[in-house]
């Protein structure tokens, strides 16, 4: 069943592909006849490592297209975001990484492989005419991706492969049968949270992530809407015991200890999704590539019924908590001009252009969003674009960008997941922020 | 009649003690079997109505558990192959010097947190050149091979009457030739025995290969555990690769259950 | 060796003290696995050692600090919890086990049809891969959909949250621990009773005992070595648990099953706090030696008295 439908799908997938190869492949036979020759490392092969997840599925399902256009041999994997994240920097941290393209997360390992400099240059490698496509069209990419690319000394270390803001997916049965309309205000998630719980018929008004960890991209969604970075972005001080932070954590408490279902505070984002899909959740806060599996009838019993929300007017300001995904080329790798090549193919106007019609994440090209062909393959409703679209532009990152990410969401994640156990808000983003202050200024001194 | 009634008492305190172990076999079987809706359903469906082998080539299509496969055995196979080679002798010696001390030493090896191995492990192969390969998982999986096979071969050798190997020396072999000739034939099955115990736990070990494993050198539990999905929880074809990469070691046990238990008994080890 | 052929004759035949001497003769034999155990687990010790006195985090420069990680862990809050979930985890995953494991071991010391294959279904939890029977597990405990919560109902008790919970995950935890290592208990206790005489136990049916006195005042001291044994291999066992606790929980929700070993993890792999991790290591030793040396002695007292 599953494998039969998962078949159709890649067919009617590659169908669409197609069309819009066509053109490519011919700006790409032009390319040639202009004097860039895509075959100049034919016969190489090269290790590519992505973290699991719509972006690493669409690029490992045409990896035989950037076989064919360039006769390098990909042997690539796709590795859970976790695992991912932490294999990354024991290779690094080896010298002799067994990868030379890798992915990684802005918002989690930017600073730190910036620091180590695991990564090399791109800036070189686009200079460099006879690596460069001359279709690759760099102003192409919006400003804000890269941005996310450029490191602080001005490197830049990745090219931007993906952004993804928040926002609030909605079951929009749910909602009408209380006559409710989607909230315009925090309070307002609070109020339609409330009127959509009915835990006598398991049904629960809201869900997020209550696991430590990868909960606090909920806690500084609601930060950001009262206008505060966890993080000062110039001074680098914690901002995590503010009285807009405390509100932030409250709204966490609130949402998830009263309208989420029994066990929240063990849901990732693939436990939240699977109550969603059940039809018995009013709200569900996370990011937007997670839309294709809810429109999916194996998968999902809310096909279309799933409302896509902007991420609503917090009191001070009105904003969506936002991550990105970059690629880019070990600085050990011996076939960096090989693996550059994959960068690029895989940031091509094509690629983006079927990341976003996957609909598994936002492509940093204006591009796709312009092109008409690319809009009319979009598989998911077309209030997910919209939705994406107004939520990038009101996109800010979610998480600080320092170096120990992972300690930072790990300790006040572990507060977070406390207050839904009834812990005091306040005295967790205290007791959190004691705890993370001395690992942040040994890190930033250093 | 009272007797009959005792029967039957005691066939139910067996059926008791021995359903949990399998009950939550045949679930795992069970989740394999059903399409993901079944699984996903409540009250849950017990029965596959009808099977469906959807799950199996799910795994098969989207990892490369062939490779994994293989990395297992080769892993396993090497790390106890190596615990024979100095297991053996060494089982011999301790065992004929009476050498507590040295017995010892295996019991600090078996106490040892793994963990605790894999950072100066690793950064051991990063001098040596060996990250990237399989090698480092072969070595660090020694820490648990060789434990178990010197422990149950100490055990084994005690038990062995030394009527022979002393006539031997009499005879004036040496010390070697009185092991080679003759306490070794004998040894035999003390030597299967340690040899499937080790490559039963070897085979199990997750966190080596989590750590040191890449994308040619990854073990098979690493390998499901990576499985866990990006989207949603897919419960099919994980309860198929997990069934898939404990069911060699479930019927070894059930085809040669005399023997492990005698060795597990004799020794009482396990790995990790 | 030519030496030892001269005392060859003389040692096979005479006192077991010079056997005793002769044995040393045999010590090469175990030369190569020394060397081995030197490196892979002699190395690694000194070398924790030796980075434990360095703050140390990957992709930064190492410094040498002494102490200081020993004295920032008599701080550590969550350090000091993770030792209280082991203790807890450890007791439970200890007396449990060593009675449903004896219990086990005296059914299966009956003689009954299809003992051998039955005995070799017990087992199979122990020899069962942790990592994929955790997956199960996981999927068993889930909260709304997870077939425990189903049969828990069929007999009318309200569902669980089980692992979700922060005062059940520690004992739901433990359950999987049972479940995984009673057969072991089973197996040694069982090398202990096929080991009775048979004498005391006619003598107390002629004098009328029940079978309750016979297992309270025969059998259970005479299985008490071996129920020793079980219980320190269970105990270092239980101290180090990793695999189940990483696949199920992770240590949460929160901290609530955070362990030594997972923090010992955390901390090395997801904060690359070499260093520190190396602190937690040499800690979470000492702690397992005293416990297991402790064991041992009363071991030991159990022998002589």
């Amino acid at each position: 069943m599953n494998r039969f439908t998962r078949r159709k799908a890649l067919k009617i997938g590659a169908g669409a592909a197609g069309i819009l190869a066509a053109p490519a492949i011919m700006k790409v036979a032009r390319a040639q006849t202009g004097g860039f020759n895509w075959k100049k490392f034919q016969g190489q092969s090269i290790e590519v490592s992505l973290t699991l997840g719509p972006r690493a599925d669409v690029l490992r399902r045409h990896e035989k297209e950037f076989t064919d256009l360039t006769g390098i041999k990909v042997g690539s994997e796709a590795v859970p975001e976790q695992q991912h994240r932490q294999q990354v920097v024991i290779q690094f941290n080896s010298g002799n990484p067994q990868f030379d393209v890798i992915s990684i997360s802005w918002h989690v390992q930017k600073r730190l492989v910036g620091k180590a400099k695991w990564l090399a240059d791109m800036k070189p490698l686009l200079a460099d005419s006879s690596l460069t496509a001359p279709d690759y069209d760099f102003p192409d990419f919006t400003a804000g991706g890269l941005r996310w690319a450029t490191q602080g000394d001005g490197r830049m270390d990745t090219l931007p492969l993906n952004i993804d803001p928040w926002m609030i997916y909605w079951n929009k049965e749910l909602f009408a049968a209380k006559g409710l309309a989607f909230p315009k205000t925090f309070d307002e998630i609070v109020m339609a949270a409330e009127k959509l719980t009915d835990k006598a018929s398991g049904q629960y008004g809201w869900v997020s992530r209550g696991l430590k960890n990868a909960n606090v991209p909920v806690w500084t969604s609601f930060m950001l809407g009262h206008d505060m970075d966890p993080v000062n972005p110039k001074t680098v001080a914690l901002q995590t015991t503010t009285p807009e932070a405390i509100a932030a954590a409250e709204y966490y408490k609130k949402l998830n200890k009263d309208f989420a279902p029994p066990g929240t505070v063990g849901f990732n984002w693939n436990e939240s999704q699977t109550s969603f899909s059940q039809g018995k959740i009013g709200m569900w806060l996370d990011g937007i590539g997670f839309a294709p599996p809810l429109e999916d009838p194996t998968k999902s019993r809310v096909v279309g019924k799933v409302g896509y929300g902007i991420m609503p007017n917090g009191p001070k300001s009105k904003n969506s908590a936002t991550f990105g995904d970059g690629i880019g080329i070990a600085a050990a790798s011996k076939k960096k001009e090989a693996a550059y090549l994959y960068t690029q193919w895989a940031t091509s106007k094509l690629m983006c252009a079927r990341l976003l019609q996957s609909g598994g994440g936002s492509p940093c090209r204006a591009s796709s969003y312009s092109d008409k062909d690319v809009i009319a393959g979009l598989k998911l409703p077309r209030e997910w674009l919209t939705c994406l679209q107004e939520s990038t532009a009101i996109g800010r990152p979610g998480l600080p960008e320092i170096v120990p990410v992972t300690e930072f969401r790990d300790t006040f994640g572990i507060g977070l997941t406390n207050t839904i156990g009834g812990a005091d808000a306040r005295t967790e983003m205290v007791k959190a922020t004691e705890a993370f202050a001395p690992v942040l200024q040994k890190s930033e001194a250093s | 009649m009272r007797r009959l009634l005792r029967n039957i008492g005691f066939g139910f305190s067996v059926f008791v003690i021995v359903s949990p172990a399998i009950l939550v076999m045949l679930w795992m079987l069970s989740l394999s079997l059903k399409t993901e809706v079944d699984n996903m359903s409540f009250p849950p469906v017990f029965i596959p109505s009808p099977p469906t082998l959807v799950n199996f080539f799910d795994v098969f299509e989207k990892n490369r558990f062939d490779t994994y496969f293989i990395n297992s055995v080769i892993v396993s196979g090497l790390a106890t192959l190596v615990a024979i080679l100095v297991g053996v002798p060494a089982g011999y010696g301790i065992a004929k010097a009476q050498a507590h001390k040295l017995a010892m030493l295996t019991l600090i090896a078996r106490i040892t947190p793994a963990l605790s191995y894999l950072i100066p492990l690793f950064i051991l192969f990063q001098w040596l050149g060996l990250t990237g390969t399989i090698w480092p998982i072969v070595i660090t999986h020694l820490v648990i091979t060789l434990p178990i096979f010197i422990y149950v071969m100490i055990g084994y050798f005690e038990s062995l009457p030394a009527d022979l190997e002393e006539a031997a020396l009499i005879d004036g072999c040496s010390l070697w030739q009185a092991f080679r000739y003759v306490a070794l034939p004998l040894a035999k099955p003390g030597i299967v025995v340690g040899a499937i115990l080790s490559i039963i736990f070897s085979w199990n070990n997750f966190i080596f290969g989590a750590v040191l494993g890449g994308r040619q050198t990854r073990t098979l539990p690493v390998a499901v555990f990576n499985m866990l999905t990006f989207e949603q929880v897919a419960w099919g074809p994980l309860a198929a690769a997990a069934l898939l990469v404990t069911a060699p070691v479930l019927l070894l046990t059930l085809f040669i259950q005399k023997e492990i238990v005698g060795g597990l008994t004799a020794g009482g080890v396990k790995g990790g | 060796m030519s030496q030892a052929t001269l005392e060859q004759k003389a040692a096979i035949e005479e006192t077991p003290e010079r056997g005793r001497a002769f044995g040393r003769h045999y010590l090469p034999f175990a030369y190569p696995a020394l060397l081995i155990t030197a490196a892979v687990i002699v190395f690694p010790w000194m070398f924790t050692i030796y980075m434990s006195l360095h703050d140390w985090k990957i992709g930064q420069q190492r410094e040498f600090v002494g102490l200081a990680n020993f004295v920032k862990l008599a701080t550590d809050g969550r350090f000091h919890e993770a030792i209280w979930h082991t203790l807890y985890f450890t007791v439970l995953a200890v007396v449990l086990p060593v009675i449903f494991g004896t219990i086990a071991a005296l059914i299966f010391n009956e003689r009954f049809p299809l003992r051998g294959f039955l005995r070799a279904v017990f087992i199979l939890p122990m020899m069962a891969t942790p990592v994929a029977v955790a997956l199960v597990w996981t999927m068993m405990f889930h909260p709304q959909l997870g077939v425990l919560n189903y049969l828990l109902s069929l007999v009318g008790i309200p569902p669980q949250l089980w692992v979700y919970e922060p005062s059940t995950v520690i004992p739901s935890l433990v359950l999987v621990e049972v479940w995984h290592w009673t057969p072991l208990v089973m197996l040694i206790v069982l090398g202990g009773l096929a080991a009775l005489p048979t004498e005391p136990y006619e003598s107390a049916k002629i004098d009328g005992a029940s079978a309750w006195q016979m297992f309270r005042h025969i059998t259970l001291p005479l299985i008490m070595p071996f129920l020793l044994v079980a219980i320190v291999i269970r105990t270092i066992d239980a101290l180090k648990a990793f695999d189940t606790i990483y696949v199920i929980t992770q240590g949460g929700p929160g901290t609530a099953s955070e362990t030594l070993n997972i923090y010992l993890y955390l901390n090395a792999f997801s904060f690359y706090n070499i260093g520190y991790a190396s602190a937690v290591t040499i800690v979470f030793f000492v702690l397992i030696v005293l416990l297991s040396m402790m064991l041992l002695y009363l071991r030991q007292k159990a022998k002589w008295s």
